[in-house]
């Protein structure tokens, strides 16, 4: 445990954030890391309100790392079909060992940065920008002003493009989707080939006017689309969502017929129910329920009704469940790493949004 | 029996001996009053009896504090039995359950209701996957961890589930009309169940202690364990269960207290 020194809130010994006040906390090692972590919880989410391109930065950070357990490919490689014991395993992941003790002032707010850092922690500044990136093609700075068009001239067929957000927030390689259908998956190679979680022909994206699509085709784990904050998607029978690392499925309300001589069938007193979300633990079998009462439910990592204490992945208050005149909806309420929805067949895919595909996270831009 | 002594003929007015049905003399009969000398009750409350229910809370339209006599040898319990009639009660079976002796011991078997008989444990009690219990206004059911699938494909394609957390058996809600509703999987090796600050919690169920009951995994057996709450904790019987002096019974909504006076 580390005590915070600023709210007394004691912390895991892995976290390099208060999770009561988003104070840095001090390192208990000095082991060096590879990788970068997520930022404070509390600076996301000022950072998302105050100053758009360098949210963007924080906010692509944070994402990353709502992924960025199932984005290890050893385990897999090693044939481990469960990534996320890791977390609970006593040697944390990369992402999560402490940092390293070399840090260089951010140019922008003088902030202590570990070097490995691609952006400022505290501001979200482009360090590697910064010091003209050497490999920085595609810097946030220039995303919004010069998007597919300069590339266009080497393919001529790029409508789009999947960017790869990797575990430290930055922007990794970039796969071009063409005006036509494109099939992707794990027979087609390159960034999607080692990931043992996409189906070998998972999805497939396509322009409908100007508007990108994408068909789940059939695959095993489906396609996750984040949801915008604050905007209700509604839930049907069946439908699949996914909080932190917890995948949950809304199933709509079902009862046995009474008993042919009448007798009804005794239980707990039912608050009017609009159904149940469950824990997905496997194909058919589902792990804790929790029925939706009519004035709705709150996820979270440590407020609301159903809670996770156990899931890092997910905000302290997260989304909710809830119903307006008999439907029921998904909103997610300022999570750091969002709210996905998997896909039912089709979906659109709007300008910037991200998609979760097998154990990746990828933005789409056009 | 006893006949009475000193009876005289009342036809010829000679005595008449003890145990005799007719005069000697003239061959008049001896009425059955002065045969036996029984006294009776003024009711069958007074009679001893071996045992009676009480009911403690009861169906609305038979209402609470009656008391059933368990004279005869077998009494049926049910929304349109006879004997035990709790008709405004839909959880209640037409015929529901029957009160009988076995020797001198009472039982209650279940007459294949379609709620069953719930009795209240005292303490503790074994308890398998399948069992229903009550706590409060609550209904559970203890059910096995169902079997792992998530396996890989056979395309070699893993399946992303939620964190696996190891759970020996979980605890369902269930819902009245049938549903489940919350399921709980144990961790370690215990569900407790509470209005507050337990595994499963219903900070609005009045009739729940804060902490309740707890279901507990110890070696292979679940053992229902009730932590002094004080309306007790009630489990399904199986078939027929011997009954004792102050044992409570939920039939439906019917809450049924025993007495033993023999």
């Amino acid at each position: 445990m580390i005590v915070c020194s600023r709210c007394s809130k004691d912390n895991q010994d892995h976290y390099k954030f208060c999770l009561g006040c988003g104070a840095e906390l001090p390192r208990l090692s000095g082991k060096p890391s590879s990788s970068t972590d997520a930022p404070p919880r509390g600076s996301t989410e000022s950072g998302r309100s105050s100053n758009a391109p360098r949210a963007r930065a924080a906010q692509a950070e944070a994402l990353a790392a709502e992924p960025q357990m199932a984005l290890e490919s050893t385990p897999m490689q090693a044939g481990r079909p469960e990534p996320i014991q890791e977390a609970k395993s006593d040697s944390l992941p990369a992402e999560l060992a402490p940092l390293g003790d070399n840090t260089s002032p951010c140019p922008h707010c003088g902030a202590g940065v570990p070097e490995n850092f691609r952006f400022c922690h505290v501001c979200g500044h482009d360090l590697v920008g910064e010091a003209g990136g050497e490999t920085s093609d595609d810097p946030p700075a220039e995303r919004t002003s010069a998007p597919a068009v300069a590339d266009a001239p080497k393919r001529a067929s790029t409508r789009a493009r999947l960017i790869l957000i990797q575990p430290d927030g930055s922007e990794g390689e970039m796969f071009p989707l063409s005006a036509g259908p494109t099939l992707i998956g794990r027979s087609s190679g390159g960034i999607f080939a080692n990931d043992a979680y996409l189906s070998p022909e998972h999805a497939e994206f396509r322009f409908e006017d100007d508007q990108l699509v994408v068909k789940d085709m059939q695959s095993l784990n489906g396609v996750y689309i984040r949801i915008e904050p604050d905007v209700p998607i509604e839930l049907f029978d069946g439908s699949v969502f996914r909080v932190g690392q917890e995948i949950l499925r809304f199933d709509a309300p079902t009862a046995p017929e009474p008993a042919a001589d009448g007798t009804q069938h005794m239980g707990s007193p039912h608050r009017g129910y609009l159904g149940r979300i469950s824990l997905l633990v496997g194909r058919a079998t589902t792990g804790n329920s929790y029925p939706i009462p009519p004035r709705g439910i709150h996820l979270g990592r440590e407020r609301g009704d159903v809670v996770f204490p156990e899931d890092g992945y997910v905000s302290g208050l997260h989304c909710r469940v809830h119903s307006e005149v008999g439907h029921v909806f998904l909103t997610d309420i300022g999570s750091s790493n969002g709210t996905f929805v998997r896909v039912s067949n089709e979906s659109y895919v709007p300008q910037g949004t991200f998609v979760l595909m097998g154990q990746q996270l990828f933005r789409a831009e056009y | 029996m006893e006949q009475a002594r000193n009876y005289v003929c009342t036809e010829c007015a000679s005595a008449v001996p003890s145990g005799h049905k007719f005069c000697g003399a003239c061959g008049a009969g001896v009425p059955h009053e002065a045969q036996t000398l029984e006294t009776k009750f003024f009711g069958a409350l007074q009679m001893p009896g071996k045992a009676r229910l009480i009911v403690v809370r009861g169906d609305e339209a038979m209402g609470e504090g009656l008391s059933y006599l368990l004279q005869a040898t077998e009494h049926i319990a049910g929304r349109e039995a006879d004997q035990i009639p709790f008709p405004s009660d839909t959880w209640l079976s037409p015929r529901h359950a029957n009160f009988l002796y076995r020797g001198e011991k009472l039982v209650v078997r279940d007459e294949g209701s379609l709620n069953g008989v719930y009795i209240r444990i005292r303490g503790a009690a074994p308890i398998k996957v399948g069992d229903h219990f009550l706590c409060g206004q609550q209904l559970f059911r203890v059910d096995a961890t169902p079997r792992d699938t998530s396996g890989p494909e056979a395309d070699q394609t893993y399946f992303y589930s939620s964190p696996k957390r190891p759970s020996a058996f979980r605890v369902t809600q269930v819902l009245e009309g049938g549903m489940d509703g919350i399921v709980c999987c144990a961790h370690e090796h215990t569900v407790q169940i509470g209005r507050e600050e337990c595994d499963i919690n219903f900070p609005d169920d009045i009739y729940l202690s804060p902490r309740h009951a707890r279901v507990e995994m110890s070696g292979e057996s679940l053992e229902l364990i009730d932590e002094n709450s004080q309306n007790g904790t009630y489990v399904r019987i199986r078939g027929e269960r011997e009954l004792s002096h102050e044992d409570y019974l939920f039939l439906g909504r019917n809450l049924l207290r025993v007495e033993v006076t023999a």
